[in-house]
């Protein structure tokens, strides 16, 4: 029969007891502290690789597959293992995981600031010297392309999915039912936008709620206005850069589409990411729409009639007096495949990341919709689901002087955070443009 | 008196606690029009968006966001709930599962001593452990996400099931101790000393009085740690990458691309990952309702 | 006797039965407290000893974090959107606070009624919780979007429908939780307080306001620390619907936290931000429970 009070049998103190738990838990807190380099990933030369999880990925599972049985995965003895990373949380999943014992051989990244920090860690292979000396690679790419996944000077990337430039898309029925073409200078743009205003259609659809598409107004305006140098400055973090009049300029011209109407009303709260913006552009509430090649793709996959029909795409217009190309594209680039600098199997990631360069994966991005930014694209474009715009969007990434990749993905993160909040704020009448300008420059 | 209009009189001391339903006259009276009118409305407000979320759900793709929410689809498919299925759902299904039930288990057999402890023994260990706990449901998820992430490296968790389980387990704690010390209180004084007057020890009488007294509170509990298990995103993205210890949050995300989301086949897999958890939610209510329809009456 | 009963439970002291020593039964040694202290402490509390280290520290995720003594903490006090930020999120905090409350006690007092249609529209009610927050977030920005959703008009790009959307959908998700934890309570209160009363002549109103009320006093207290401090660490809604905005109008402290960590890498800032969140929000229930009187864990049914 077990005692009644609660105090009897105890052998043990109760300090003894609580030191022993206090103790635990320090050792646990202070052993956390110093990561182990290296990778941890499995064993016996197999190498991870992480991928940003989407639709986009089966070409790349693919290529795995492909790789593991080759002959140049025996020879570099290993194979990969890929990881699908969900999508909006994949820079701060790579971030931890860069930071700790279980980090990947190869990843996933858009260049530019998307990779500086891990460059400024030494955690990243540099791999300029590799791409010279194999021609395999050194001319597999287009040359802009492959210069974009890189960093002062020095290559860390190769290029992986399609190429993603920013086009101006617009409702050729509408237009035509409106006497309306394509812009080419911004009075001409100004004027369209007049004549649309007054047929009670939305000029532009804008996914305002993610602040990107805003931000793609601002990058060619500043390209434009000043040309590629002005954000290349800042891009190489010299904050003032900021300053240049052509920002100022740009914000300005910003304002003033918004106070003409030219997004509409309430488009801070109509999204991309979840089909708002497309379905406005689609249904013909607005004619055009400033957006990534992939828009293409989206208004195929949600509004096949509008894609195949009244689908129309040209380039950004040109800026009276401005300084930039009308040729000049901004954008991304591409995704890359970077290496790890602690990887466990340097050859089976360099071997693996030959295969991009390959006519099959190639082929394999065209069936996909995609434009691949290999050299052997082009004659390959036929196979794809639209040659026509297959062809206008590489044309336009090989003929352009200058391609200025996303501001969001160039900069570091802990400023392209603040930036996109200051965007945000320009556009919903919060900061008038030179607040904006100044809040920018106070940026480091 | 004639018991037709008056509730009946009432039988203090002597009745036993959980007599059969008699005429409940006062909740039947306290049926008013006011509230009839607010659950109604109430009502609306629930469905209402739960209607549009099934209905996009057999949507197709193309007609899912460019017409009023509120249209039922004119072209009803299942093929976004083919695509769920297809793309691993029942492996997401059954890992997700396994860390409900653990998470659960684990709370329940931390939480409920613990809060025998923190309501009965007013001692200052015993009020410190329960201010810790008041602390604990303070501590964000997001800030600790990191530090913990370390700790699970070095403990070679990192990618299982148990790097899920445990630190979700460990945060759903909080707020579990507050609702069980919060049903634990109302069992009287009266109820110790009767058991004790039995010769019951502490055990017998956690087993035995405690358990069954606060059924309520333990239904609150399970429903609140089973859902913090099912539906817990962070921990889940931070201590796992492969495909092995994938749960159902994680799986939601095959469907939003860099660029966007396929919101019917996102929305077919939310409704889908809800139906098991509302057939849990339906047997602990039961729980819940029997267990407190012994209290009272004293 | 049947008035003191209505005014809620009577104060004889702590535990005190009358006419005796306090009960020594059932008075388990703290030691049964032990190991769900210690697994709290390990994945919890250690790891936000750890966060606070860290807000001494500037960390980016890679390599080691570098101790910069205070400059976290400096930064913290003199930024501008800190203000702006503990205003939003006091204010979210009280309107929640009235709107949850209201709504889930009263559904919760019906819901605890024994009609049969209320058990089948109870849980029709409860379904909002078992959805995640990205679920719902992502179901109302698309049922608020300005061409194609319910409510058209420029909702979430105005600061006061911003603030407002997050308001009524926390509510839309969390009331059906705390209707569970007041359902229970008014379950719990005896039938013979609302006898006695009938018989004094109280009308269904009186009743209402002299006994279900009093009577509820702990699960309100319960009900209202989970439902303050949860809306101080919950913010997935605002990710999903406004992202801060507009502009930075509904950024509260949590969002500010998760930006500097998982957006800008400045783990050391985050960590303040979450170091002087868990001070705060402690501060704050250990006030409300000292005010409602739930840390004297006496029952509201004393005396009878």
């Amino acid at each position: 029969m077990e005692s009644t009070t609660s105090n009897g049998g105890r052998t043990f103190s109760r300090r003894w007891v609580l030191g022993a738990g206090a103790t635990t838990v320090l050792t646990a807190g202070l052993s956390a502290c110093g990561s182990s380099g290296g990778t941890g990933s499995g064993g016996g030369g197999t190498i991870t690789a992480f991928v940003y999880g989407d639709d986009a990925v089966k070409v790349q599972v693919k290529a795995v597959s492909r790789f593991n049985a080759s002959a140049a995965a025996k020879k570099a003895k290993g194979k990969v293992k890929i990881e699908k990373v969900p999508g909006a949380e994949y820079p701060a999943k790579l971030r931890t995981a860069m930071g700790s014992p279980n980090a990947p051989d190869v990843f996933f990244n858009w260049g530019g600031g998307s990779i500086k920090a891990y460059k400024d860690a030494d955690q990243l292979v540099d791999l300029t010297d590799t791409i010279t000396s194999d021609p395999v690679l050194k001319d597999g790419f287009l040359p802009a392309v492959l210069a974009a996944g890189g960093l002062s000077g020095h290559n860390y990337g190769i290029p992986m999915r399609g190429m993603q430039p920013v086009i101006l898309f617009y409702n050729k029925t509408l237009f035509a039912e409106h006497k309306l073409t394509p812009p080419t200078t911004w009075a001409q743009l100004l004027d369209i936008n007049a004549k649309l205003k007054k047929a009670k259609i939305t000029p532009f659809a804008l996914g305002g709620a993610d602040i990107w598409p805003e931000l793609m107004w601002l990058e060619y305006l500043v390209d434009r206005i000043g040309g590629p140098k002005v954000f290349d400055r800042i891009k190489n973090g010299d904050a003032s850069g900021w300053g240049d009049p052509a920002v100022l300029k740009a914000a300005e011209t910003v304002k003033q589409l918004i106070d003409d109407g030219a997004f509409g009303k309430g488009y801070s709260s109509v999204a991309y990411t979840n089909g708002g913006a497309p379905a406005v552009f689609a249904k013909g509430k607005a004619a055009m729409h400033l957006m990534g090649s992939w828009e293409y793709s989206t208004q195929l996959g949600k509004f096949p009639d509008f894609a195949k029909k009244d689908l129309g795409w040209c380039a950004f217009p040109s800026f009276d007096g401005g300084a930039g190309d009308i040729r000049n594209v901004v954008g991304n680039p591409t995704n890359y495949w970077s290496i790890n600098a602690r990887t466990s199997n340097k050859d089976a990631a360099l071997a693996f990341l030959r295969d991009c360069a390959s006519e099959q994966y190639a082929k394999d991005l065209i069936a996909n919709g995609d434009i691949p930014a290999t050299a052997n694209a082009e004659k390959l474009l036929d196979a794809s689901p639209n040659p026509e715009f297959a062809k206008f969007q590489y044309e336009m990434v090989q003929q352009a002087p200058a391609f200025t990749l996303s501001w969001d993905q160039a900069v570091d993160p802990n400023v392209s955070t603040p930036m996109l909040t200051e965007i945000n704020k320009l556009f919903v009448g919060k900061s008038s443009p030179s607040q904006f300008v100044s809040a920018l420059k106070g940026l480091k | 008196m004639s018991h037709d209009t008056l509730p009946r009189p009432v039988k203090t001391a002597e009745a036993p606690a959980g007599q059969p339903a008699r005429r409940r006259t006062h909740w039947t009276r306290r049926a008013n029009p006011l509230a009839g009118i607010s659950s109604a409305i109430w009502l609306v407000i629930v469905i209402v968006p739960v209607y549009a979320m099934i209905s996009a759900s057999l949507t197709k793709q193309d007609e899912a966001l460019g017409s009023n929410a509120l249209k039922p689809p004119s072209d009803p498919t299942l093929d976004n709930y083919n695509t769920v299925l297809h793309n691993g759902f029942d492996h997401f299904l059954w890992n997700t599962i396994v860390v409900a039930a653990a998470v659960v288990a684990i709370v329940l057999v931390l939480c409920v001593p613990l809060a025998y402890v923190a309501v009965r023994t007013r001692n200052i260990w015993s009020t410190s452990a329960f201010r810790m706990f008041l602390m604990g449901v303070a501590i964000p998820a997001q800030a600790v996400v990191v530090p913990l992430y370390l700790m699970i490296a070095k403990l070679n968790l990192y990618d299982s099931l148990l790097a899920i389980i445990l630190p979700t387990a460990a945060f759903a704690m909080p707020v579990s101790v507050l609702v069980l010390t919060g049903t634990l209180r109302d069992i009287s004084e009266e109820m110790y000393e009767a058991m004790a007057l039995d010769g019951a020890s502490t055990t017998r009488m956690l087993f035995q009085l405690v358990i069954p007294m606060t059924k309520g509170g333990i239904s609150t509990v399970v429903i609140y740690a089973a859902l913090q298990a099912w539906n817990g995103f962070l921990f889940p993205l931070i201590f796992t990458q492969s495909d092995g210890p994938r749960v159902l949050t994680l799986g939601l995300f095959n469907y939003v691309s860099q660029f966007g989301v396929n919101i019917p086949a996102l929305l077919a897999s939310v409704v889908l990952s809800g139906i098991p958890i509302f057939a849990v939610y339906l047997v602990a209510r039961r729980a819940l309702v029997g267990g407190l329809m012994g209290v009272g009456g004293k | 006797m049947s008035t003191t009963a209505v005014k809620g439970g009577s104060r004889t002291g702590a535990g005190r039965p009358p006419g005796g020593s306090p009960v020594r039964a059932g008075r388990p040694h703290a030691a049964w407290a032990l190991p769900g202290v210690l697994f709290f402490a390990f994945f919890a509390i250690a790891p936000m000893a750890l966060a606070f280290y860290l807000s001494f520290t500037k960390w980016n995720g890679l390599g080691d974090p570098q101790p910069v003594g205070l400059a976290n903490w400096q930064k913290l006090l003199s930024d501008d959107r800190l203000t702006q930020s503990l205003t939003v999120t006091v204010l979210l905090t009280v309107v929640s606070w009235a709107f949850q409350t209201v709504v889930s006690l009263l559904l919760g007092v019906w819901a605890a009624g024994r009609q049969k249609n209320r058990a089948i529209l109870s849980a029709i009610f409860f379904v909002p919780f078992l959805l995640s927050s990205t679920a719902i977030s992502l179901l109302f920005y698309a049922l608020l979007d300005p061409n194609f959703g319910i409510i058209r008009g420029d909702t979430l790009g105005s600061t006061n429908g911003a603030f407002l959307a997050i308001v009524f959908v926390g509510g839309w998700q969390f009331i059906p939780f705390h209707t569970l934890i007041y359902q229970g309570g008014a379950r719990q209160i005896p039938e013979v307080l609302y006898q006695a009363a009938a018989i004094d002549g109280a009308g269904r109103l009186r009743q209402f306001f002299s006994i279900t009320l009093p009577q509820l006093r702990n699960t309100a207290a319960t009900s209202s620390v989970l439902m303050v401090v949860g809306s101080l660490t919950y913010f997935e809604t605002v990710l999903i619907l406004t992202q801060g905005g507009p502009g930075t109008d509904t950024a509260i402290l949590p969002y500010l936290m998760y930006e500097a960590g998982f957006k800008s890498y400045d783990f050391g800032y985050a960590s303040a931000i979450a170091s002087f969140l868990v001070v705060v929000a402690t501060a704050l229930s250990l006030l409300m429970v000292k005010l409602s009187g739930f840390g004297a864990m006496r029952s509201t049914r004393e005396g009878m």
